[in-house]
């Protein structure tokens, strides 16, 4: 094999991952869907609404790096996932602080 | 090259090596920028650590969720704040997780570039601990409420 040539993907690895990223989408819609909730309760107030708008923020944010790393994921060799990761994680974060928020409010 | 290491000795982050907390920041936003940066590894393999990455990311999503559903659909309980102390508890393993899980990822990707091995760590056990620990004390709550 000459240096340049890519290593052919025959464990799908690619699609794998690709696989594994929508996964962890539909497990953090689930947890935006439970940080959102408070806000339609009868009487809640702007800060509620405030906290569901912040956790609407970081689930947007979640599915755009998703969808970016997915098209990363498309060529071949794929690219590097580099920073999509550690954002990917710290948003993550945010939504356990905007969790423990709902539920001292 | 890339053998799993078999004998942990670090906690989190403690005793691979003594960066200062800023440095292992930059890791994680770029792990091939750090000064030795060695080889680009296998693609394959730098896959394979980001699917560990997703799945322990799923992880901190699950319990983030329990957290947010005992904050929400919990009754108050006979414990003055116990509901909250549940909720946060929860919330805060699965922040942790979320942040150990890319300290872990940057982590394994540097040792990959360097062909070192793979970098050991005892946070699966001690996070199995801590929610054993938690069923069990709720084991006990139900009975104890079942035979008041």
């Amino acid at each position: 094999m000459t240096e340049n040539a890519p290593t052919p993907d025959h464990g799908a690895s690619a699609e794998r991952t690709r696989l594994a990223w929508r996964r962890t989408g539909l497990s953090a819609t689930a947890v935006g869907l439970l940080a959102v909730r408070p806000a339609f309760r009868p009487g809640a107030g702007p800060v509620t609404w405030l906290l569901a708008a912040a956790a609407m923020a970081s689930w947007v944010l979640l599915v755009a790096l998703a969808y970016h790393r997915v098209r990363g994921l498309a060529s071949l060799p794929p690219e590097p996932g580099r920073r999509i990761v550690p954002v990917y994680a710290l948003t993550t974060a945010v939504f356990a602080l905007l969790g423990g928020l709902v539920a001292l409010l | 090259m890339t053998k799993y290491a078999a004998s942990g000795t670090a906690f989190l982050t403690s005793t691979v090596d003594n960066r200062p907390v800023f440095r292992a920041l930059t890791q994680w936003f770029d792990p091939e920028k750090q000064p030795t940066v060695g080889r680009t590894p296998d693609y394959r393999f730098s896959l394979a650590n980001e699917r560990t990455f997703l799945a322990w990311i799923r992880t901190g999503l699950a319990l983030i969720a329990g957290g947010m559903a005992c904050a929400q659909f919990l009754p108050s309980l006979s414990i003055h704040h116990l509901r909250e102390i549940i909720a946060i508890g929860l919330l805060v393993l699965g922040g942790m997780v979320a942040l150990r899980a890319v300290d872990h990822w940057s982590r394994t990707e540097r040792a990959m570039r360097l062909g070192q091995e793979l970098p050991p760590s005892k946070f699966p056990a001690i996070l199995a601990l801590a929610v054993g620990a938690g069923a069990a004390l709720l084991v006990i709550a139900v009975l104890l409420r079942a035979f008041q």
